[in-house]
């Protein structure tokens, strides 16, 4: 990620913008960015400091082009990269050993006379033999381990050199987000993964149900009592979760301490900014895919299915049943998959339906747990035995719905 | 009594299992209701967090809180606090003056405040003695990370106690522990409720919407603040008296000098920028006031700040920002000044030096011109040790730094500093001058501050000397 002084944004009527480099407006960088991974690639065993330089002459004569930017290109071709620290203690022994036998002849004076005959070219000669080198070879170790001195010793790099400017992209968007104090996010999809990269990233969620959508709205523990950024961070490192996911707008409040007012960050899944990371939208397991396959795209006695798109929330925990039956004329079922059997497994879910036991939720059991979850609670109930069966199902939701 | 009766009758019923309880820096509260809130609590502490169900409060308010609770039994059941009993295993501290024994009984009468003491008096001595008192589970917040060090050996040699480190990439939590304001800050969520004192060395960098969560987000009941120079600019230590107390006991510099405090004297050379230097400095400056004359005569209210502001997104702004640092650069790193360094060596051979740089660059420049110990912050803490016990057991002659040695960090006895760069500030002045006024005999102390004639340097040296520090000094010129 980049650090606050690498954020570049402009403002316009309450609204922050991150700096944003696409094809069309900054054509010229596609060529650049393979520049620079191009530096990094035959780098292998320079200084920092000479790549970060033959970074910056690269951009000579690009006048459009921010300092800034320039430096935040170093910083995320740094990130991918592996630096040797430069023998640490190796040269730190060596200092020592110079300046213990410099004492001897302080001051070195840089022409001798009668009083004081230390002179420093003469004494930096003899020093450096007595470490086998010459002199600029000595000067040029005695700080070896100083960061910009560091030695490049292996680069991941970027496959492409538009993935370089997809990653400064969405860098300069979490850079921003750094001094965010909250951050809302309207969702009409992906909600478990949503929630997921969240919790993931230490956020607290306060959830509200709408018609056709979720509003979540993140900040953290003392948000409450105090106008804090401190949960910004958490929402920078949320952000490339939520750029893998579908249907959703956020907004952010941004309160920096560089402006006076109260700015607005607005993203949507359609903003093109696009991450590496992979939301993980398996199945569960194998049951919920093949029911979920076998029952169709198409409503069955007018029941449709739905996958995890209802959030049964309290306090911090949110609970996605796996799937919603959503009946034509307005019935709405819920229904959970109990099928692993690792102590852990059913400890945590007996929990989670202690939590949740005044909501009606369908339990799908598999046979060999019957015993072990479930019997104390009031739950309409079907089992399986490999496969969950289309008819019990639909004869269970029957049954619930005619219920008064 | 009546209502008394009534309110516990009405609690109770509703707290047969109500907890208090530290999350992520706050505290929370369930099962109470609105109404006993208000009867117990009033207005102040508690709000209503409807995210997770429970009342929220910043974990500061522990104290009166517990206070509040401890005076009803209230049945909630308070599992906040993880503390630790602390015994000392060997305390073997120095008897203290008179003036560090009075801070010490002004701090115990309420055990929430600041000290206020000037550099060199001693005031690791006086929180070591308040920790010693004390004896209970405690964090020491420094500036830096070496300092954070110190601490750690100070308490090693005073307490015999080996504390725990939270920083410098270590993370290891003991009852008694020493952190940085960064990482203090990063981490009280996590371990806010583990101590029951908690001291601010140097106490003028907690205030802060992020570094004063440190404070913020600890239930530390006793609280110390230490600091030689409490006031800043910005008016910001007023918010320590809420995340500290008030200053409880405060010894002005003028009140020591003499005593505690060697006197001092300072010396002002001016030298002069060599042929190539200037000529270069002059079209520099010509360049920068060139610019901003012009931009003023468009909006006289531009200011120095703007371009700063402008240089990162600007690339004309950013030509006159590289013009105005290379021209400080030029002034900072004169080739003139490492002559007179030279000459500085040959004088007090002999006798142990610190040169103050005003950057690494030149720190470094020093440092490899006279081959002499550079304290930068990239040295480990076994090299920095090595350098500071050396220049004090006349191993290395001299050492330079640049800001590392600023603050607090507790050098061998120096009679010699010399300044040769750095900013205006009253208070990075007045904690150098601390550096080698530590009382040794009566040796006087002498402070030579090397300047650029003719330039920017010239009118920093002229401000650092109007705060009180050099008042009662002797300025001479070479």
């Amino acid at each position: 990620m980049l650090t606050r002084e690498l954020a570049i944004a402009t403002y316009d009527r309450g609204r922050l913008i991150p700096d944003r480099l696409t094809r069309k407006s900054h054509a010229q960088y596609i060529d650049l960015s393979q520049s620079m991974l191009d530096i990094y690639r035959i780098g292998i065993g320079k200084s920092r400091r000479s790549l970060h330089t033959a970074v910056r002459q690269l951009f000579q004569g690009i006048t459009e082009c921010p300092p800034r930017r320039i430096l935040a290109f170093c910083k995320l071709l740094d990130d991918v990269s592996q630096y040797s620290d430069g023998d640490r203690g190796k040269t730190a022994k060596l200092r020592q050993a110079v300046f213990r036998a410099a004492a001897k002849h302080h001051p070195l004076v840089a022409i001798s006379d009668s009083l004081f005959d230390s002179e420093e070219s003469k004494v930096k000669k003899q020093i450096a033999e007595m470490h086998a080198m010459d002199w600029p070879e000595l000067n040029d170790r005695l700080f070896a381990d100083l960061i910009e001195n560091h030695r490049l010793k292996s680069f991941r790099g970027f496959d492409r050199a538009d993935a370089l400017l997809a990653r400064y992209n969405v860098a300069q968007a979490q850079v921003a987000l750094f001094d965010a104090v909250q951050m809302t996010i309207v969702a009409r999809q992906d909600f478990k993964t949503i929630l997921r990269f969240a919790k993931l990233a230490r956020l607290m969620h306060k959830i509200t149900k709408t018609t056709n959508h979720y509003v979540f709205e993140f900040d953290g523990p003392a948000s409450l009592l105090q106008n804090t950024h401190r949960y910004g961070l958490g929402m920078a490192k949320f952000l490339p979760g939520l750029l893998s996911c579908r249907g959703w707008t956020m907004e952010a409040t941004i309160r920096g301490s560089r402006f006076q007012h109260t700015l607005k960050l607005e993203l949507d899944d359609r903003c093109g900014l696009t991450s590496e990371t992979v939301p993980a939208n398996e199945f569960d397991s194998k049951v919920e895919e093949s029911f979920c396959l076998r029952w169709g795209e198409f409503p069955r006695n007018g029941w449709r299915l739905e996958r995890e798109t209802e959030i049964l929330h309290q306090g911090q925990t949110a609970f996605f049943p796996d799937f919603v039956f959503v009946h034509a004329e307005g019935h709405r079922v819920l229904m959970e998959v109990v099928g692993f059997w690792t102590p852990e497994y059913l400890s945590h879910k007996s929990k989670v339906l202690q939590q949740f036991k005044d909501q009606q939720i369908l339990l799908a059991v598999s046979q060999p747990l019957k015993d072990k979850i479930g019997h104390d609670l009031n739950q309409p109930k079907i089992y399986y035995k490999t496969v969950i069966q289309i008819e019990p199902v639909l004869q269970a939701l029957a049954a619930i719905r005619s219920q008064p | 009594m009546s209502e008394t009766l009534n309110l516990k009758k009405c609690l109770s019923k509703v707290l047969n299992q109500a907890y208090l309880d530290f999350s992520g820096g706050t505290l929370v509260l369930d099962q109470w209701s609105p109404k006993a809130i208000q009867r117990v609590f009033g207005e102040s502490f508690w709000t209503w967090d409807e995210r997770a169900e429970k009342w929220r409060t910043l974990a500061s308010n522990y104290g009166p809180i517990r206070k509040i609770l401890d005076a009803n039994s209230f049945g909630t059941l308070d599992r906040v606090a993880q503390l630790q009993n602390v015994v000392w295993p060997k305390i073997g501290l120095p008897n203290l003056r008179l003036e560090q024994i009075d801070a010490v009984s002004h701090w115990t009468q309420s055990k929430l405040g600041v000290v206020v003491m000037p550099t060199g008096t001693g005031k690791t001595e006086v929180a070591l003695r308040i920790m010693a008192d004390q004896c209970c589970s405690t964090l020491i917040v420094a500036p830096i990370r070496d300092l954070m060090y110190q601490w750690h050996r100070r308490i090693l040699q005073g307490l015999g106690y080996d504390a725990g480190i939270i920083g410098d990439s270590v993370y290891n939590v003991k009852p008694v522990s020493v952190t940085t304001y960064d990482s203090a800050s990063i981490h009280m969520p996590t371990f806010g409720n583990r101590f029951q004192l908690i001291i601010f060395d140097e106490c003028h960098h907690l205030p802060g919407p992020f570094r004063g969560d440190a404070a913020r987000m600890s239930i530390a009941p006793m609280r110390l603040g230490l600091t030689a120079t409490l006031e800043r600019s910005d008016g910001q230590h007023l918010q320590l008296e809420q995340l500290i107390g008030p200053v409880v006991s405060r010894l002005e510099i003028n009140q020591v000098a003499g005593g505690s405090l060697a006197d001092y004297e300072v010396f002002r050379i001016p030298v002069k920028l060599n042929d190539r230097e200037r000529v270069r400095y002059d079209m520099l400056a010509e360049q920068v006031s060139g610019y901003v004359y012009e931009r003023r005569q468009k909006e006289p209210d531009f200011r120095w700040q703007d371009l700063c502001a402008e240089s990162l997104n600007s690339q004309e702004s950013s030509v006159i920002l590289r013009a105005f640092k290379e021209k400080q650069s030029i002034e900072d790193c004169a080739e003139e000044k490492l002559r007179v360094l030279e000459d500085l060596f040959r004088l007090h051979l002999g006798t142990p030096m610190i040169i103050f740089a005003g950057s690494n660059v030149m720190a470094r420049k020093v440092s490899s011109r006279f081959l002499i110990p550079c304290l930068l912050n990239h040295c480990g803490k076994a090299e920095r040790i090595d350098y500071l016990d050396g220049l004090r057991d006349g191993i290395y002659p001299a050492v330079v730094a640049n800001q590392v040695l600023d603050e607090g960090v507790d050098l061998p006895a120096v009679k010699i500093a010399v300044v040769i760069g750095g900013m205006a500030s009253t208070r990075q002045a007045k904690q150098r001058l601390g550096r080698i006024l530590r009382r040794r005999g009566k040796e006087r102390a002498v402070l030579y501050e090397v300047v650029a004639k003719d330039t920017k340097d010239t009118e920093r040296s002229r401000k650092r000397r109007k705060n009180d520090a050099y008042e009662r000094t002797r300025h001479r010129h070479l």
